[in-house]
């Protein structure tokens, strides 16, 4: 047992806590610095302690907007003047030669100084071109909404593992101890493994905010701007707090005998841990989502006014706040993008909601200096064919499409990569999930191939035994 | 013999014969193609492609501008039945034969034209529009697809050989044995008395042993544990809260819930009664193969008596109560939608294949071409689902529901007579009302007048409906009547149409109804009846012996509710994809075993609790862990956490709380019908109640935050395997939710009760360790808690609190910091 706590370093711990053993050695060492740390430092104890990148990162934390049910590329942000002079005639691509080729409804035209073409249905983000890093050569393994959305998020579509937003934190630790240093906001249904830790701690899964307890924003919604967000269980009605401290150390000790008793408990680990950052949370989760203390001007920049905007509006606020607390990953979704049909209705009401609220987020976020560190992705699971499907919509394609980065380190008014002149298939800056990860992971200033974990006798990576960063986008 | 139920009031004017228009038909002649090119299309194109086209609006869901469109109709049913000019409404409408059908609204056509339709209807509405027949071919070998071993049929083999030979209990313990002796791993000791008998309680009844049973279980153990222990194990699975814990695992599986969800998400008043048909059936321990039987296809299957008949009709709510897109413009998609639900949940839980993946292409991964996909569509495309739900202007496909042949005895929402004369004569009021302005909606349309008639229509239709449904719920008398969920077959079957990448106007061949040809076996039917769907076959095909998939499929889903994991990880997907078994002759062991004891699922749960591995310590050892750290070979007991039902009635069981009575209906059934967020508000969905959880309200997407904040299944989709997160919002929970704090406190209350009322709090302190854990607690842990409990009321007299009410904060506290530690809500 080490009792002088400058010998075991956090990296020690860590490699301790990976191997599955001394964890009460570090259990110990993470209450001591809790306590010394409370009162005088933002840094976050334990597995969660702010930790130095591989080497230099362009971002310190990420805002990942997640677009549920993928988002047609050619009809927002990769221009295919071919394939709307096509319009109409036989497409070549897939299994039964596709049906006819459907041109962009809408039209695009050239934006910033950078020229990026973008759609007319996207005009708030189409301000911001010169900050928007296109990645038009993306592909993934499977057309199939549950798999490629586990994919994004995991790497593997096969097997449970952590998400990205759970190595991220496992790499860097969080800036703000009362706070969950990953947080996804209204999270789809039955989408843990999206959020899940798998192996690592269960401290760096997501805390998922706004569906799980209650979906009580699901009833709420539709109420305007009277809807105030909120954490459930936030407060104890009776207890006051320096009183639930003394009973938290109290089921903590009886947690730690079992611990102690059970050797091995990695479950037991996250509810220790998870008890603590719950406690921490009473403090300063009220405040960050209350959002009465923003101006009117910046409500309305970011759409909060009662319209279709509202809803996607308040999570963008929200995830600024988060990532200005010290939150290391947040996650924002989207749903509602699978436009098989009613494509000309549907298309544009999915982006009437989420332009505007974007165009907010990266103005405020610029405003504030923190775009230059703050990552933002936008990113479907996959794309959508060339080809119309029943004459008003469009079917999977995970050969080639859009997502897009902002800040953080990337070139704006950028495009890297290209399909082909239809949309159908990348042909140039081919950019596979694990390509995209391992550059997601770079521009925080951590490897890919070093950022490992032991389970099971082996290291386990984000990107497997794959990964290419993607050099030419980095600013 | 009963032959159908009745249906309550009239089915609508709707899908009756919508396919049967589909059979063989020659090519039209060049004489016909002529007339139809020359009289009929131009006609079509000028007056009704305006509203019924792709190219514009399809009204109604109807669409004119293709042959399938034509025949297949729209919301109001099939719009030409050829040769039939009664029968097609096409001919109602353009003769303004009925005054909600007047087509084209504005001007009626001329007599001449209407003679050229009536002429070609006449003549079998010969129409060229159907361009080249597509013919999708498949390029799966089954053959080859069928060596895949779940598609091999389970056998026996011999059972291996092990060096310990005193170590199994079982011949399941045999298989186990041989695997670690081969990786070189010693199994775990022998778990202790007491931890033992929590795990037997919380897996077979989902509840913790009281205080007195682990002393009377101790007495007995010290005697002969192994009588003892078999002896709890029958005890166990002979009590009604059995079927409660394994109903439960049923229900996730079949995604049971009592709301449509997705986008309107009305709730399903009547689906509570499927819950307590699966609850009562692994209680009864129905052999499973009759118990799919009857979910498949109970409306069909020979019956003795109404109470047979009742029970067999409302186990086809299994194929009703899914996630529906009530809000579906085109009722054609909905049904093959609701075709496609129908397939997917029952292909998963049944058979633990994906079969739904064939609809818009091949299976990308398993031997199930698109046209078998079709060939089993076909079979759910001829059932009619009764799932009711009320229409609105947003939410359209609804159904009736299916009359019950036994009247509950205390009915549930019944009316006293005063409210229902009141309802009545604002129904009546609100429909003269109606009338008369649809009557001015048609003069001023006629007069080309425009204002505001149709949404004041629209919204008395709002009215008409909510008192139509509320009173169709009751008979004459006001009693309640007693409705079901479930299905039945359509007078004429369909023969399903394969549909290119699943789009409804791309259709290439027809195929027969049946079922996977990948599964065929003796006794397959070569053909299906041309008087029922075929669903009935389905259900004996599905349960065949010489099925290899069911058997297996089930008892790896016991396997995995005992043992923590599946000998297949991916219990609901027994294909390429999922995970190839940990010990596949054990499994088929199993599967041959199943189907020999009569498919019956408490002796399969009684032989695997009685091996050695399930009564193995759950302590860990380094050396065996590195080799095989997600204990898949079983060296030691996996430690598992509680389900949310479990945590939530244990915690009702700690503080004597739990009402072990069934309740009657749900918080659902007395909201009625309704949207969820409505009149069924997240309050109701919330509120605090002491029965257990299985009967908690299960909606979609508002699932109890007790529920739903610890992985319960999500009923959007077929759950095999639960979710195990460990969230802040948990611990959030746990510490400051409303239903934590009340059975705190009652725990307190009942520390008090039963115990001297002494200065003393040693007996609580060890009493509340019993309740807790089911254990004596060590004198450590006595020590520890006295501190607690007098640090805790020092600090809250010094905040000015009374010394006797701070006490008794002190203890509320303490009894909750021993409900939400984790040796509570895991196990070992």
């Amino acid at each position: 047992m080490i009792s002088n706590p400058d010998l075991f370093s956090r990296r020690t711990a860590l490699k301790s806590i990976s191997s599955g053993f001394g964890y009460l050695a570090f259990a110990a060492l993470a209450d001591q610095q809790a306590r010394a740390e409370k009162k005088t430092s933002a840094g976050a104890p334990g597995p969660l302690a702010a930790r130095e990148p591989h080497f230099a990162a362009r971002a310190k934390r990420v805002i990942f907007l997640s677009m549920r049910g993928a988002p047609s590329h050619v009809d927002t942000f990769d221009y295919k003047p071919q394939l709307t002079k096509d319009d109409g005639k036989e497409g070549k691509f897939g299994r039964l030669r596709g049906g006819r080729l459907l041109g962009s409804p809408w039209d695009f035209s050239q934006h910033g100084e950078s020229g990026l073409w973008i759609s007319e249905l996207m005009p708030g983000i189409s301000a911001h071109a010169d900050e928007l890093c296109l990645l038009s050569g993306m592909h993934t393994d499977l057309p199939n909404h549950p798999q490629a959305q586990v994919q994004m998020h995991t790497g593997n579509h096969q097997f449970v593992r952590p998400s990205l937003g759970a190595w991220a934190l496992y790499g860097l630790g969080s800036e703000n101890a009362n706070l969950p240093g990953f947080i996804a906001l209204n999270p789809g249904n039955g989408s843990a493994q999206h959020f899940g830790s798998a192996f690592l701690p269960a401290i760096y899964q997501a805390a998922r905010f706004g569906t799980a307890g209650g979906r009580r924003n699901v009833a709420r919604r539709g109420r305007g701007s009277e809807r105030q967000e909120s954490v459930p269980n936030i407060k104890n009605p009776s207890l006051e707090t320096d009183l639930q401290r003394l009973q938290l150390d109290y089921v903590q000790k009886l947690n730690r005998a079992k611990l102690g008793r059970d050797v091995h408990q990695p479950a037991v680990e996250g509810v220790i841990e998870s008890f603590e950052l719950a406690f921490r949370m009473q403090d300063e989760v009220p405040g960050l989502m209350d959002l009465s203390n923003e101006s009117k001007q910046t409500l309305s920049l970011y759409g909060i006014d009662g319209s279709a905007t509202e809803r996607f509006g308040r999570q963008c606020l929200l995830a600024r706040r988060f990532v200005e607390a010290g939150v290391r990953f947040v996650e924002l979704s989207h749903g509602n993008w699978d436009h098989h049909r009613n494509l000309s209705e549907d298309l544009p009401a999915r982006c009437n909601e989420i332009d505007k609220p974007i165009a907010g987020l990266l103005a405020d976020l610029k405003r504030r200096d923190l775009l230059k560190d703050t990552l933002v992705i936008w990113a479907g699971e996959f794309g959508r064919t060339p080809h119309g499907q029943g004459g008003d919509g469009r079917d999977h394609n995970n050969k080639g499409y859009t997502t897009w980065m902002a800040g953080g380190g990337v070139k704006g008014g950028f495009q890297y990569g290209a399909t082909d002149a239809y949309g159908y298939e990348a042909v140039a800056g081919k950019m596979h999930i694990h390509d995209w990860h391992a550059t997601i992971l770079h521009l925080l200033g951590l490897d890919h191939e070093k950022l490992t974990y032991r389970h099971a006798g082996r290291d386990f990576r984000l990107t497997d035994v794959h990964g290419v960063v993607a050099r030419d986008i980095l600013a | 013999m009963h032959i159908h139920p009745l249906l309550t009031g009239l089915f609508c004017l709707g899908a009756s014969g919508l396919m049967s228009v589909l059979a063989e038909e020659e090519a039209p002649s060049a004489e016909a193609v002529k007339f139809f090119e020359a009289k009929i299309r131009p006609v079509l194109a000028d007056y009704c492609y305006k509203c019924h086209s792709a190219d514009e609006k399809i009204k109604g869901g109807l669409q004119l501008d293709t042959r399938e469109g034509l025949r297949h109709g729209g919301d109001s049913g099939p719009a030409l039945v050829p040769g039939k000019l009664e029968e097609s409404l096409l001919w109602t409408a353009i003769s303004w034969q009925d005054e909600d059908y007047e087509m084209p609204p504005k001007q009626k056509l001329s007599e001449s034209i209407r003679a050229d339709f009536r002429k070609w209807i006449e003549m079998g509405a010969p129409d060229p529009r159907e361009g080249e027949k597509i013919v999708l071919k498949t390029e799966i070998d089954i053959a080859e697809g069928r060596q895949f071993w779940s598609f091999q049929k389970p056998e026996k083999t011999i059972l291996p050989a092990v060096k310990a030979a005193d170590w199994p209990q079982s011949e399941v313990d045999r298989f186990l044995l041989a695997v670690l002796e081969e990786e070189g791993l010693v199994p775990a000791r022998d778990a202790e008395a007491d931890a033992l008998l929590r795990r037997l309680y919380i897996d077979l009844i989902g509840l913790p042993p009281t205080p007195k049973e682990f002393a009377a279980y101790g007495v007995a153990w010290r005697k002969d544990p192994v009588a003892a222990y078999r002896a709890k194990v029958d005890e166990l699975l002979a009590r009604p809260q059995f079927g409660e814990r394994w109903g439960r695992h049923w229900l996730d599986v079949a995604r049971y819930a009592e709301s449509s969800g997705k986008e309107i998400n009305m709730t399903y008043p009547h689906a509570w009664r499927y819950r307590d048909y699966v609850i009562d059936s692994f209680n009864e321990d129905k052999p499973y193969d009759q118990f799919v039987r009857e979910q498949v296809a109970g409306d069909l299957l020979a019956i003795e008596s109404d109470e047979d008949w009742q029970e067999n009709l409302i186990a086809t709510g299994f194929l009703a109560l899914g996630p529906k897109g009530l809000n579906e413009r085109n009722p054609r998609q909905f049904a093959l939608d609701l075709a496609d639900e129908q397939i997917d949940v029952m292909t998963q839980a049944i058979l633990g294949l994906t079969v739904s993946c064939a609809r818009c292409h091949d299976h990308k991964s398993d031997p199930i071409p698109t046209t078998d996909y079709y060939a089993l569509s076909g079979i759910f495309q001829s059932t009619r689902t009764y799932f009711g739900t009320v229409n609105l202007a947003v939410s359209r496909r609804g159904t009736k529901l299916l009359d019950l042949p036994v009247a509950d005895e205390d009915p549930l929402r019944s009316m006293s007579a005063r409210e229902m004369a009141f309802m009545k004569e604002r129904l009546e009021g609100a429909e003269e009302q109606l009338e008369d302005l649809q009557r001015t909606a048609r003069e001023s349309r006629r007069d080309g007048v425009n204002n505001n008639i149709q949404q004041q229509i629209l919204r008395l239709r709002r009215v008409v409906t909510g008192f139509r449904a509320r009173l169709n719920g009751v008979d004459s008398e006001g009693v309640g009547k007693t409705l079901g969920m479930g299905v039945q077959d359509h007078p004429r079957p369909v023969e399903p149409v394969v549909l290119v990448r699943g789009e409804l106007d791309k259709p290439a061949q027809e195929v027969p109804r049946g079922f996977l040809q990948v599964l065929a076996h003796e006794g397959t039917p070569e053909a299906l009846p041309a008087n029922g769907s075929g669903r009935l076959e389905l259900a004996h095909w599905l349960t065949s012996a010489e099925n290899p998939l069911p058997a297996r499929v089930m008892v790896n889903r016991i396997w995995q509710k005992l043992f923590g994991q599946g000998l297949v990880t991916s219990t609901s997907n027994f294909g390429a994809t999922g995970q190839a078994p940990s010990h596949p002759e054990l499994l088929d062991y199993l599967a041959v075993r199943f189907v020999e004891e009569g498919w019956s699922v408490k002796a399969m749960i009684r032989e695997l609790v009685n091996t050695r591995a399930y009564q193995l310590s759950s302590e860990f050892n380094k050396e065996a862990y590195l080799k095989d750290p997600g204990n898949a070979l079983l060296w030691r007991f996996t430690p598992r956490r509680l389900d949310a039902e479990v945590l939530r009635d244990a915690m009702l069981c700690a503080s004597g709380e739990m009402n072990l009575e069934r309740p009657r209906g749900s918080a659902v059934a007395t909201a009625g019908d309704t949207v969820v967020g409505q009149r069924l508000s997240p309050e109701l969905l919330n509120r605090q109640v002491t029965y257990r959880s299985v009967y908690l309200p299960f909606v979609r997407d508002g699932l109890p935050e007790s529920l739903a904040l610890f992985d319960a299944a999500d009923p959007n989709l077929v759950t095999g395997e639960r979710e195990s997160t460990n969230v802040p919002g948990q611990a959030l929970y746990l510490m400051n939710n409303g239903f934590v704090l009340r059975r705190s406190d009652v725990m307190a209350q009942r520390l008090l009760k039963e115990t001297e009322e002494t200065e003393e709090t040693e007996e609580r302190i060890r009493l509340a360790f019993k309740l807790a854990y089911g254990r004596k607690a060590s004198t450590l842990e006595v020590e520890q808690a006295k501190g607690f409990l007098w640090s805790f009321t020092a600090a809250a007299v010094k905040k000015g609190e009374e010394r006797k009410r701070a006490g008794y904060k002190a203890l509320r506290s303490f009894c909750q910091a021993l409900l939400v530690s984790a040796e509570f809500r895991y196990l070992n």
